[in-house]
Formats: structure tokens, sequence, C-alpha cells
């Protein structure tokens, strides 16, 4: 019983680096109907900018805010530079930029700062704490914390602050909130710098467990994907939940189910990817496509 | 009176297929200007010129300036609300949001404030609802939702686009009441598009009357109203 609860912690917190990575899938989602295949190498490379930081001797606490706005502005900036020109462009095109935003990020990070595994810091311990007999690691509750801070900081900003409501407005109705004098086009570059904020976290929180090098985050972008889409991929709260049940299912599975230990992990998660399409394709917490004719 | 828009020898269209061949009309400030016509006559594609939501070529202005290569964003900023075919509603949004994308831009917080008090005033079913999403809203009450957002803009003109749509007659007769106090209580300008003539020319006080892309007659209401010929062969009642 106690290991179970032990794996159920460790479980949420694996969940809030997927749910931060998901989450910024559905914030860009939401705004154009895409999914950025990107959003992982976007999130590996604020990574290294933290880690540069970090090594000229920046601490963490302050390297860890100074790289989210980093990876804000850069967010804006490849929405500005590199999306904008196609925004019209059929969706395929906009996923094949995606992907080719994706390979050229990890090429400039191989390039720039070499595919040695580095290791890199947490600023809470790995030692443990007992919490109602289960062991907890400071490292599991501190990312837990951090991912619920900044989901919760999210949520407030979009749903309680006038810039979060014309960015909904400009997501689902980009005409009429324009004939209402929303700036269309910076609310989705917005989007973009919140959603490489948030991916930023996640990296952040992954690269003390993975090692920080450039194909870090390809497989959390999986779980992350499976995570959106269990939640619905429109819904915020869906990615966020659908990330923890994604976290603690993978955890779980990895721990009791004897043929998936550590190898078939990945396994599950695509696993849940093809469950929910078949069964629930909107997701725990999308609602039904239904067009008004 | 001096006009508070012109539209001169507009012409605009969607790609190849051009609608507007050339119109010009003029509405007075504190008026209410109706546009008539078919359907594809292109009362819909003129107010969407003067909003910079097709491309145009001949001149628009409004309170003297050219709203040439303008954003939509930045006409409407100027002061036109438009409240577009279909009512522009953000179903995805409460009540109480829809209201506040109207009002979010103004930095006059007291006026604000009267104008949302007036605004349910006018339509109190909205204060009732202003939590629920907009989706949950009858056609009228989304109308009405259209015209309280258009309000709380604070514009010097409103373009209303078939505000009448699809509503049952009783309502379409409250939310023509609705925009006479509008226009006479709170001094917005209005240039209406209509289907339905005979309610149009009951409260406009000049109307135009588009046939294929140009102004085929355009008089007094009350003109237009008594001409027989006009209301047959234009009107169609």
């Amino acid at each position: 019983m106690q290991e179970f609860l032990q794996q159920i912690v460790s479980g949420i917190a694996t969940g809030g680096i997927f749910a931060s990575l998901a989450l910024a899938l559905v914030l860009i989602y939401n705004a154009m109907g895409l999914v950025n295949f990107a959003q992982g190498e976007m999130a590996m490379f604020a990574t290294f900018i933290a880690f540069t930081l970090i090594a000229r001797g920046v601490s963490y606490w302050i390297a860890f805010p100074l790289t989210l706005v980093i990876a804000f502005a850069g967010g804006i900036a490849i929405q500005r530079i590199v999306i904008r020109p196609v925004e019209r462009a059929p969706i395929l095109t906009l996923v094949i930029v995606t992907l080719g935003l994706a390979t050229l990020l990890n090429g400039l990070a191989g390039f720039i700062f070499g595919y040695l595994p580095r290791s890199f810091p947490s600023p809470f311990s790995v030692q443990t704490v007992d919490i109602l007999g289960a062991l907890a690691s400071y490292r599991d509750l501190g990312v837990i914390a951090v991912s619920a801070v900044v989901l919760l900081a999210i949520y407030l900003l979009l749903q309680h602050t006038t810039v979060g409501l014309t960015m909904r407005a400009a997501a689902h109705h980009p005409e009429a909130s324009r004939l209402l004098g929303v700036r269309v086009s910076w609310m989705l570059a917005l989007g973009w710098g919140l959603a490489s904020a948030v991916g930023a976290v996640s990296g952040i929180m992954a690269a003390p467990i993975l090692l920080l090098e450039p194909n870090m985050m390809q497989t959390i972008i999986i779980y992350a994907f499976a995570a959106a889409v269990l939640g619905g991929i429109e819904s915020p709260l869906g990615a966020v939940v659908g990330g923890v049940i994604v976290g603690v299912t993978v955890n779980l599975a990895g721990a009791y189910i004897p043929f998936v230990g550590g190898d078939l992990q990945l396994a599950v998660a695509l696993a849940i990817i093809v469950a929910v399409l078949v069964l629930k394709p909107n997701g725990l917490f999308g609602r039904p496509n239904v067009r008004r004719v | 009176m001096p006009a508070l828009l012109e539209l001169d020898e507009v012409r605009a269209g969607y790609g190849p297929t051009s609608v507007l061949h050339g119109v010009s009309l003029s509405v007075p400030e504190g008026e209410v200007v109706s546009l008539l016509g078919a359907n594809g006559a292109g009362k819909t594609t003129t107010l969407r010129a003067i909003t910079g939501g097709v491309r145009w070529t001949g001149d628009i202005r409004f309170a003297g300036r050219s709203l040439r290569g303008m954003h939509t964003e930045d006409v409407v900023r100027g002061g036109i609300a438009h409240v577009p075919e279909g009512r522009g509603i953000l179903t995805e949004l409460t009540v109480e949001e829809n209201l506040k994308l109207g009002s979010y831009l103004r930095r006059d917080g007291p006026a604000v404030r009267k104008d949302y008090d007036r605004a349910f005033e006018y339509f109190p079913v909205l204060r009732e609802r202003r939590r629920l999403s907009a989706s949950t809203l009858s056609g009228g009450e989304q109308q009405m939702l259209a015209l309280a957002r258009a309000l709380l803009m604070r514009p010097k003109l409103m373009l209303l686009d078939e505000p009448s749509l699809g509503l049952a007659p009783m309502i379409v007769r409250s939310i023509f009441e609705m925009i006479r106090t509008i226009n006479q209580a709170d001094r917005v300008t209005v240039l209406l598009v209509e289907q339905n003539a005979r309610l149009a020319l009951d409260i406009s006080s000049h109307a135009y009357v588009l046939e294929v892309g140009r102004v085929a007659v355009e008089g007094a209401s009350t003109e237009l109203k008594g001409n027989e010929s006009v209301r047959r062969s234009y009107l169609g009642y």
C-alpha cells in the first residue's frame, strides 16, 4: 500500500510535467486549430537557455523566471516571423511548418550546445519526507508545487483578466472579435508566447530527471499529446487532468504490470491516445463537435 | 447637419467577384438611415467595406477622416459599432463576457458603469442571464445582447445588419423600438440594413435602395413609402 501511494505521488509529479506541455499544446490548438509539433523542442531550447544562465552563475530562482520571460518573447517571435506568413495556409502546411521548426530547433540546440547529456540542477533535494505513511521525495513535491502554481496562474490569466478574455475571444471568433476592436493577430502571438513559457516550465522540471540533451522532450511530447487528447485537446483544464492521469497511469503500469516495466511506458501513452480517439474522441472535457445547419 | 459617414463611388468584392459597382451614400449625424434591397444586392458588403472586412476602392469618410487602408480594429476603435450578419455573438463566452468585450477599451470607468445600468434597463433579461453562456440565449435575446454590447462601445455610429432576421414579429417590434431609443436617447447615428423594408422605413429618416451593387433609388423614407412604383419594384410589399 505504501509503495502504491508513493507511485501515485511520483506519478502526479510526472503528470505535472506532462500537464504543462499539454497545456502549451492546448493554448495553441485553441488559438489556431493547430497541433504544434515544435512545442517539445521549444521547451528543450528554453531549458538550454536556463542551463546556460545557471552555468554562468545566475541563481536557480532568478534563472527560472528569466527563462520563462525569454521563452515568452521567443514564442512571440516565432509566431510573428515563422507562423504569421503562413497563417492563412491550409492546416497541413502549418503542421509541416511546425515539424520543420522542431527539426530546426533540435539541430540548432545540437549545434550550439552539443549532444552530450548534461545534468541539470534541481532546487529540490531527492530526500524523502513521510506523508501519511508514504515516502515522497522533495523533488516530486517541488515539481507538483511548481506545476500547480504555473497552471493556476494561466487559469487566472485566461479566465479573470481582460487580456485573457480578449485572447479567448480572438481564438474562438476572430471575425467577431475584430469588430469589437480586439487585435486578433497580436492575441495569437500572445498565445504562442504563453504556450512557449508554459512549455519551458515542463522542460525545466523534466531536465533534472531525464538529463538535458536536444532529444530530451521527444518522449515527453508524446505523453503530452496523450494528456491533451485525453482531456479533449480544446480544454485547458482537460490538459491538466489528462496530464495527471497519464502520469499516474504510466507510472503505475511501469511498476505493477510486469511486461511494461520501463521499456513499454511510452506504449501505454500511445495506447491511451488510440483508446481515447476510438472510444471518446472528444476526450474528457471536450465538447462534441456539433454544427448547427 | 454634416454627414457623419460618407461613401463615395465605393467598389468592392470578394476576389475576382465584384459586388459593389460604385456605391455613394451619406449618413447625416443623429439620423437613422436604412439601406434596403434584395438578397445579394450588396447591403452586407457595404457594411463590411466600411469596417474594413472587405477590400474597397473609392472613398469612405467617417467624421471627416478617410478610412482608406485602416484595419477593422482601428475603424471600430474610432467609434463605429458593427453588429454583423448573424449578430457576432461569442457563443463560447458568457453573456457578461460578451458585454465586457464591448466596453473593455473604454477608460471612462464611471460612465461605463452607468452605461451597463442603462443596457440592463433596456434589456432586463440580460441581467438575469449574465452568468450563463451566450449560446443558451434565444435568437431575440442574442440580438438584444448584440445591441447592448454595441451600446457599451459608446459609438458615434452603429451599423446594424438585418436585426430582424429570424425573429418572431413581436420580438422584431421590440428590437426596433430599442433601435429608435438608442438613436434618440443615446444619440447614436444608425445605418440600418434590412430586408423588412416596411419596418426600416418606419424608423429611418432617409433610405437607399441597392440593386446589384448600385444605388437604384434614394430619398426621404416617407417619400419612398408613399411611392407606389418604388414599393412594388424594389421593396416587395
